[in-house]
């Protein structure tokens, strides 16, 4: 024992409710960071009891302590490796004979070991009863301590049995496998002993060689091929689950009474015609609520900006601060990330929105409703998870593309990503199709969604053909109890998604506006008041000739679009200076900026507009995503093509839509 | 037979699992084996469906359904 502080991981299947109960266990005192050499989340939270003080740590969702996923060798890692003095096993009582095959394998490390007994309330709903005096009879007598994540009921008791349980020290065997099993357990024992006589967990590591697990045989390097068949995995996993049926039939009392109510809401959801409905309609709706309550709020929020940046002018003229100094705060700084920060609500209610859909459970039926129309390009359904978490962030989004089971599918898939609009272009559409398109404003922001979404899978169906690769379709995904969206969970996920965006607003925006600003106020001649003879002008009209088909023939077009290389959102915020819009609320909102841009440029209307906001959704990503792509593809080659495949798309496209624009309008 | 070729609201006994390797380990890991009975709850023409074994629901693609071979759980 280490004076009071007890290591604890929290480990449990994907959807057991694991993150609800560490959020409750530990507050909003996190600590977030990557497991050592993957990019995979590492969250820790402290907490206490009595004079305990408890260290949480959070693993990634595993159904089995295998390592063929890097959820699972993390996992794995993390409980071997680190000094963890108490595994919590989440488990999720509704579907308790799927996550005690987890629960075994974990016991048979012999640590200390509590379990969580979550979703007790949905076991209640489905008219089943659970023994819970011969449940931890039957699991070698640790704690099994029934808890309510979400209404943070048992949550002392809890704390008590990881406190106490720890105390008592580890646990002995569960269950006996049959004796040809067991006869060669005892064998590689004995040849691991005579390898590394303080050898720990020499029962646990007996299993896994005998199921053929490749890093423990890797770290092993003992002669055991005599011993061990192909088919004793099978046996080991079978046998397992011989026991856990076994524990079912004496604990689980009025099996299927009701009629499940996901059962019902799936009827609709999930079927092949009403499912694709379904899921438009739902995402059309998220859209509709993050524009119009979205744009309300941000007029609230303008006026409190405008106010704020009106009394930084005051401020700074009482001070007789220089006039170049005044500029570069007002027309660099405050434009530049006030501009940023009046788009807060939508971002906040975007995310909200996706936060809801995660924790109900709908997301995943996601991948089974597009299962058919993913296969049709070569990708299985689980490929459009990382392309509806593009519409928050794309560099999650390209982490997720992990999940897929080949490198062919995880590389076109980091390659249509970022086709999906993520976050921080929406304020690009808010701006530029409240100030062209007025009344259907919600309506071509959401032309561009379907837009990003097209693109990718067509890209997709080119890039299988391309390949001649055959269908290989693997869609495997839990699809996890509908319930009510946790409040605890959604706010700490929108919370940390806005803190981001207000770190980002703090730090990339705040110097790409200084940085723009100076581009725009110094030349070849120093100081200039004129920006037409800056440096951003002289590079911007260098680019000029290539934009002019795509109808974006001012280099003020063509220098924000470069800077939105650092971070999609400071296109926005460098059309403000760029234009010198002081604030877009001061200029009475759009339309200042608007007359603005047609003083510079007449022609400017709808088409170019809608060129412009193409170009952005399709172009390079920022930095960070292109940072993302290289780790996660481990190849600069590849992350070379994904730059230059959308750079050329981008193009096309907006020369596209100009086109036929200019012929329409 | 395999599970590709069950329909909906039936249930089936599962006799054996054809797929790569890795993924039938992972299907071990689920609960997907021998003996094991699966419920169809619902399936796309194109073979993709949602079952339900075990207690709990999963949606397996075409290829996973082709691997999985069974007979009727009555049987």
């Amino acid at each position: 024992m280490k004076g009071n502080c007890i290591k604890v991981a929290v480990v449990g299947n994907p959807n057991c409710g694991k993150t609800t109960l560490f959020n409750v266990l530990t507050g909003s005192r996190l600590k977030v960071a990557n497991w050592p050499g993957v990019t995979v989340e590492k969250i820790e939270g402290v907490s206490s009891y009595e004079e305990f003080e408890l260290r949480l740590i959070d693993t990634p969702g595993i159904y089995s302590l295998a390592s063929y996923t890097i959820e699972e060798k993390v996992t794995r890692r993390c409980i071997i490796d680190q000094d963890i003095d108490v595994i919590l096993n989440v488990v999720d009582a509704s579907s308790l004979e799927r996550n005690l095959y987890l629960t075994l394998q974990l016991l048979e490390l012999k640590k200390p070991m509590v379990i969580a007994l979550n979703m007790m309330d949905i076991v209640k709903e489905r008219g089943l009863e659970l023994d819970l005096h011969r449940l931890p009879e039957l699991l070698g007598n640790i704690p099994v301590v029934p808890v309510s994540a979400a209404k943070k009921n048992g949550i002392a008791v809890l704390l008590h049995a990881i406190v106490h349980h720890f105390e008592e020290g580890p646990i002995e065997d569960v269950f006996q496998y049959s004796n040809e099993i067991e006869e060669k357990i005892e064998k590689i024992e004995v040849i691991m002993s005579a390898y590394d006589p303080k050898h720990h967990f020499k029962r646990w590591h007996a299993i896994k060689l005998l199921e053929g697990d490749e890093e423990v045989i890797r770290d092993h390097p003992i002669e055991t091929e005599i011993l061990i068949d192909r088919s004793d995995e099978k046996k080991v996993i079978q046998e397992k689950y011989g026991y856990i049926e076994k524990i079912v039939e004496e604990v689980v009392f009025h099996k299927n009474k009701n009629a499940h109510r996901t059962e019902r809401i799936d009827k609709w959801l999930t079927h092949p015609v009403f499912g694709i409905f379904g899921f438009l309609l739902i995402m059309s709706f998220v859209f509709f609520i993050t524009f119009s309550i979205g744009d309300y709020l941000k007029g609230i929020l303008e006026t409190i900006l405008a106010t704020i940046s009106q009394s930084i002018e005051q401020m700074l003229q009482a001070l007789q601060v220089a006039d170049w100094m005044q500029s570069m705060i007002l027309e660099g700084a405050v434009a530049g990330v006030g501009g940023i920060l009046t788009f807060l609500p939508n971002i906040a209610i975007l995310f909200l929105a996706l936060a809801f859909l995660e924790d109900s459970g709908y997301m995943s039926r996601v991948a089974y409703v597009m299962d058919g129309i993913m296969g049709k390009v070569g990708l299985s359904g689980k490929a459009f998870l990382p392309m509806i978490l593009g519409f928050g962030c794309t560099v999650p989004a390209i982490m997720a593309s992990r999940a897929l089971e080949t490198e062919a599918d995880r590389r076109k898939t980091m390659m249509i990503t970022p086709f999906m609009s993520c976050s921080a272009r929406l304020p690009i559409y808010i701006l530029f199709s409240g100030m062209f398109f007025e009344r259907y404003a919600y309506l071509v922001s959401f032309s561009l969604y379907l837009l990003g979404i097209f693109v990718a899978i067509i890209s997709a169906f080119l890039l299988t053909r391309r390949r001649k690769e055959k269908d290989k379709d693997i869609l495997l995904i839990e699809l996890p109890e509908y319930k009510r969206p946790n409040f605890r969970t959604i706010r700490i996920y929108v919370t940390t998604k806005l803190l981001d965006y207000l770190t980002k607003a703090g730090t990339t925006i705040f110097i790409a506006s200084l940085v723009i600003w100076a581009l725009l106020h110094f030349g070849p001649n120093g100081m200039t008041t004129d920006a037409a003879a800056s440096f951003g002008a002289i590079l911007g009209k260098r680019l000029v000739p290539i934009m002019q088909p795509a109808g974006l023939g001012n280099w003020q077009f063509v220098v924000a679009l470069i800077s939105g290389i650092s971070a999609k959102e400071v296109v926005v915020s460098s059309i403000t200076v760029l234009f010198q819009a002081t604030n877009l609320a001061i200029n009475s909102g759009n339309q200042g900026l608007q007359q603005r841009i047609l003083a510079v440029a007449p022609e400017f209307g709808a088409s170019n507009a809608y060129a412009f906001m193409v170009f952005s959704l399709l172009y390079t990503p920022c930095i960070a995503t292109i940072a993302t792509i290289k780790k996660e593809s481990m190849s600069w080659k590849f992350t070379i093509q994904v730059i230059l495949f959308q750079l050329i798309l981008a193009w096309v496209a907006a020369v596209i839509c100009y086109q036929i624009g200019r012929l329409l309008v | 037979m395999t599970l590709f070729d069950g329909s909906s609201g039936s249930e089936y006994r599962i006799t054996g699992i054809y797929v790569a390797y890795t993924i039938e380990r992972r299907l071990e890991a689920l609960g997907f084996n021998e003996d094991t009975v699966v419920r169809i709850l619902t399936r796309k023409k194109n073979g993709a469906m949602i079952v339900k074994l075990r207690g709990t629901r999963l949606a397996i693609g075409k290829l996973i359904a082709m691997g999985i071979e069974v007979k009727e759980a009555s049987q």
